[in-house]
Formats: structure tokens, C-alpha cells, sequence
């Protein structure tokens, strides 16, 4: 067991007070808290620690559940409806923002970069799927822009923030929270770990930022055999 | 304020940052070469070659060269250990007059401390195991987190380069049994040792260093790409500096077998 991310003090503030901004189910908030305690940290800071699974380097969950389903757009204006276009997939969900300056490009250029190691076979089995977090200035073009730096096939989506923490929630991770800069421009706090839904459909491993290539290595090939 | 460059994990931003330990550290060098270091009566000729060198320090070791190197490019990382290490220890070393060496090797620092770690084999097994340890993944990322770390790294490099460079730049003490072929033959034999990070950092299917696979991206350069870019720094930019170090001994030689007699 090794530690490769320490949550701040400030991350868990920014936690209760998006919380307390609101959530629906009281149920959604106490998963958000259990896990989004450990696991929320901003987009700007530094990265902090969560519990590594001896069988995966990132956090395994003891009791694996069923992925939440849910619609939003993709970044042609269609209709993307989760569980139907994940089902029997390897699917890598990250909700993060085109604009974020440090965890999100670096989880999606090492995730693509080790996926780009992968047989033709396992790649075709991943699908990695972007939920934006900051609507406002994600328009479709924008995400399908930024997500094709790293890789074309990655899945952008794009729904209203209230939608999009309800979709957290469901997925026991904190909100996303907007924080204002002075210079007028904002930045996004929000879950800071990729979520791993094995292709039996149920959500098994987060992993927070700190996440490297070598973990990725690792622990993809196992999670494609897991399931099937 | 940072004192010292090292990886803050912030995003880059091209806005200067004030480094005040770098600017102490420059001029202390520059006070003790101009007051005890004899830099005053140094020739005309080579008296440039100390200041181009302390500048070149000073332009690695500050922002934004050291920023980036402390904390989000590989290469830029590897840009500094061969100013550092390679460029900057002979300028210094050149700019320094040659009373200077005959009064410190005099003293008892010189006889006991200094003559001994510039014989040349202690000289080279010293570099090279600092160029080893310096490089390894585990050092860097634990060194370059914080400005301490940070600090002690540039200074392992310096000082490591200094002693490395010494009997190849400095004439005393006299050391007849190192003659020309014998530098030249030192000098190829450091780019051998230089091999193995260049191999590593080259050639590595997954990036080495955390700091810098995690640090937020600068310039849309991957981490793996930047990591090659480091190893290729490393290998023709290290590799351009000794062998023009050992041409330029050779050449030397070259005069001193065909120097008029008498």
C-alpha cells in the first residue's frame, strides 16, 4: 500500500461548502462526503493523498456498484446515453474543465499516452469519457478541440452544471465548485480522480491526481480482464 | 516569496519571479572572486571568463531557466546541469589568476582538502557519481520539491563540477604524470559516464521523474517528449562540451610537441 495524493485542508472547505450549496438526497451527500473528503481537490493546487489497493495502484472500492445512468450531449450535439454506449467497455469517466491548468490536461495526456501502449485489441475495449464541469465557457467546439490534443477518440460531454453535480453525486464525488479570481476569469474545484467502470458495468477504482503513467501501465490491462 | 527555485506545482505562467537567494549567491561568488579571489589582477585576457561564467550561473539558477527546471520541463532540467556542470566550472576556474591556486594549495585547506579531491580520479569518480545520484528518479523528485532540496542539487552539481574540471583548467599543483593525452583520454572518459542517463531518460518507454510527468504542462510539450528531449540535452549538449574541452587540450598539445626550442 503506498500514498500518492494528500487532500488539503482547504480542499475539504471547499468540499462542505459545495455541499452546502446543495445537493438534493441527503443519501448522495453523505457518499459525496465519504469519499469526496479524500478525494476533492482543486484544479491550481497541489495533489494529496488517498488509500492504494495492493490489486490496483489506484483506490479500489470494497463493494463495486453498478454505474448510474444518465444523458447528456457529446460534442456533435448528440445524445450520449452512459450506460448504453459503455456497456461492455472499459470506460474511464474524468469530470473536469477544458480550462484547468494542472490535473486535468495531465490526467488526460497520461492517460492517452498509455493507451496509445496498449494492443489494438484492449485499446478498442476503452472508451474514456470527459464530462465538463464549466459549461459556460466548455462549448461543444472547445472540449472537441482540447480533448483532440491528447486523443481523437476520447468522448467529450456537455450539460448544465446542476445536471452535471447530480451526475457526481450519483458517482459519490463532490461537486464541482466555481471560484472566482480577480482578474475576472474563474476557476473550477472540482473531483480531482478518474473513475473506472470495468466493463460489467460497475464502477470499481478511482483514481486521484498524482495517478502516473507507470500506474496506468499497470493497471489498465488488469481492469480490461476484470469483468469480462 | 521563494528564495530558491523549486517545483511549487502551480501552473506556469510567464510572469517573472523574484528568486533573492539566486541574486545572494551570485553576488557572494562575485565579491569573493574580486576581493580575496584575486580577481583584480587576473590578466586582461582571461579576466572575461570568470564574469561570462558566473553569468551563465546566474542565468540558470534564476527565473525563468530555474523555475522551469525546478519543476515542469525535464529538459530545461538538463539544459541547467549542462550549464552548470559542464560550461560554467571552466569559465570560472579560467578567470581566476594563477596566484590564487598557488596561495590556496599553500594552505593547509589546500594541502589537506583540496589536493586530494582534485587528484584526478577522485575528481572523476566524484562527478560521476554525483551525474548518477543527481539523475535518479527518487533524488529529483524528493530533492526538487523543496528549495533546500533544490538548492543542495545546483550545489552537489557545482561542486562536483568544479573539483571535475580543476585538474583539467587549473595548474596547480603541478601534476606531471596528467599529461595532455592523459586530460584528453579523462575528458572522452566523463561523456562514457554521461551515457547512462542519457540511456535511461532516452530510450524509457514511461517518464522517470514525477516532478515533472505531473507538474501542469508548459508549452504542450508530453512528458515523455520532453523526457527524450532531456536525454538528447544530455547526450549531444554534454557530449558538444567535453569533446570541444578535449579538442581544445589536444590542440594544446599539438603546440606544445611543435613549440619552437629555444
Amino acid at each position: 500500500m503506498r500514498s500518492i495524493h494528500t487532500a488539503r485542508a482547504g480542499a475539504s472547505a471547499r468540499l462542505s461548502a459545495g455541499l452546502s450549496a446543495g445537493l438534493g438526497a441527503a443519501v448522495r451527500l453523505a457518499s459525496s462526503v465519504l469519499i469526496g473528503t479524500l478525494l476533492l481537490t482543486a484544479c491550481g493546487e497541489r495533489s494529496g493523498s488517498a488509500r492504494i489497493d495492493s490489486e490496483f495502484r489506484g483506490s479500489a472500492l470494497p463493494e463495486p456498484f453498478p454505474a448510474p445512468d444518465f444523458t447528456l450531449l457529446d460534442t456533435d450535439g448528440a445524445e450520449f446515453r452512459f450506460r448504453e454506449e459503455t456497456a461492455g467497455y472499459l470506460t474511464m469517466l474524468f469530470f473536469g474543465y477544458t480550462h484547468c491548468p494542472d490535473i486535468c490536461p495531465v490526467h488526460m495526456a497520461n492517460l492517452a499516452a498509455v493507451l496509445g501502449d496498449l494492443l489494438y485489441e484492449q485499446r478498442s475495449r476503452v472508451k474514456v469519457v470527459f464530462v465538463t464541469t464549466d459549461p459556460e465557457r466548455d462549448t461543444p467546439a472547445v472540449v472537441r478541440e482540447w480533448l483532440d490534443r491528447f486523443d481523437r477518440s476520447f468522448i467529450g460531454l456537455i450539460g448544465d452544471l446542476e445536471s452535471v453535480n447530480e451526475i457526481q453525486a450519483s458517482f459519490r464525488l463532490p461537486p464541482a465548485v466555481r471560484q472566482e479570481m480577480q482578474s475576472g476569469e474563474h476557476l473550477v474545484g472540482h473531483a480531482s480522480q478518474v473513475v473506472a467502470i470495468t466493463s460489467d458495468g460497475l464502477v470499481r477504482v478511482f483514481y486521484p491526481s498524482g495517478v502516473r503513467q507507470a500506474d496506468w501501465a499497470e493497471d489498465l490491462p488488469r481492469l480490461l480482464e476484470v469483468g469480462r | 516569496m521563494n528564495w530558491w527555485c523549486a517545483a511549487q506545482g502551480v501552473p506556469w505562467a510567464w510572469t517573472w519571479r523574484p528568486y533573492p537567494g539566486v541574486w545572494l549567491f551570485i553576488a557572494l561568488v562575485a565579491v569573493l572572486h574580486w576581493t580575496v579571489g584575486g580577481g583584480r589582477s587576473v590578466e586582461a585576457r582571461r579576466r572575461p571568463w570568470f564574469w561570462v561564467g558566473l553569468a551563465l550561473l546566474w542565468v540558470s539558477l534564476d527565473w525563468p531557466l530555474g523555475a522551469l527546471g525546478a519543476g515542469y520541463l525535464a529538459s530545461i532540467h538538463m539544459v541547467q546541469f549542462v550549464l552548470i556542470a559542464l560550461i560554467v566550472p571552466p569559465l570560472l576556474l579560467s578567470g581566476v589568476p594563477r596566484e590564487t591556486f598557488e596561495r590556496l594549495d599553500a594552505s593547509p585547506a589546500g594541502r589537506g582538502v583540496i589536493r586530494p579531491l582534485t587528484h584526478p580520479l577522485v575528481a572523476l569518480l566524484l562527478f560521476a557519481l554525483v551525474v548518477v545520484v543527481t539523475h535518479w528518479p527518487a533524488v529529483v523528485d524528493g530533492l526538487m520539491a523543496t528549495q533546500l532540496g533544490s538548492f543542495a542539487l545546483d550545489m552537489a552539481w557545482l561542486g562536483a563540477a568544479m573539483l571535475f574540471w580543476w585538474p583539467v583548467v587549473v595548474p596547480v599543483p603541478a601534476r606531471p604524470r596528467f599529461t595532455y593525452p592523459a586530460k584528453v583520454a579523462y575528458l572522452i572518459l566523463t561523456t562514457v559516464v554521461m551515457t547512462a542517463p542519457y540511456i535511461f531518460l532516452t530510450f524509457a518507454e514511461l517518464p522517470f521523474y514525477a516532478t515533472y510527468e505531473l507538474a501542469p504542462p508548459v508549452g504542450g510539450l508530453s512528458a515523455r517528449v520532453d523526457q527524450r528531449i532531456a536525454g538528447l540535452v544530455m547526450r549531444i549538449g554534454g557530449g558538444a562540451v567535453l569533446w570541444t574541452a578535449a579538442g581544445i587540450v589536444f590542440y594544446r598539445w599539438y603546440r606544445s610537441e611543435n613549440a619552437p626550442v629555444g
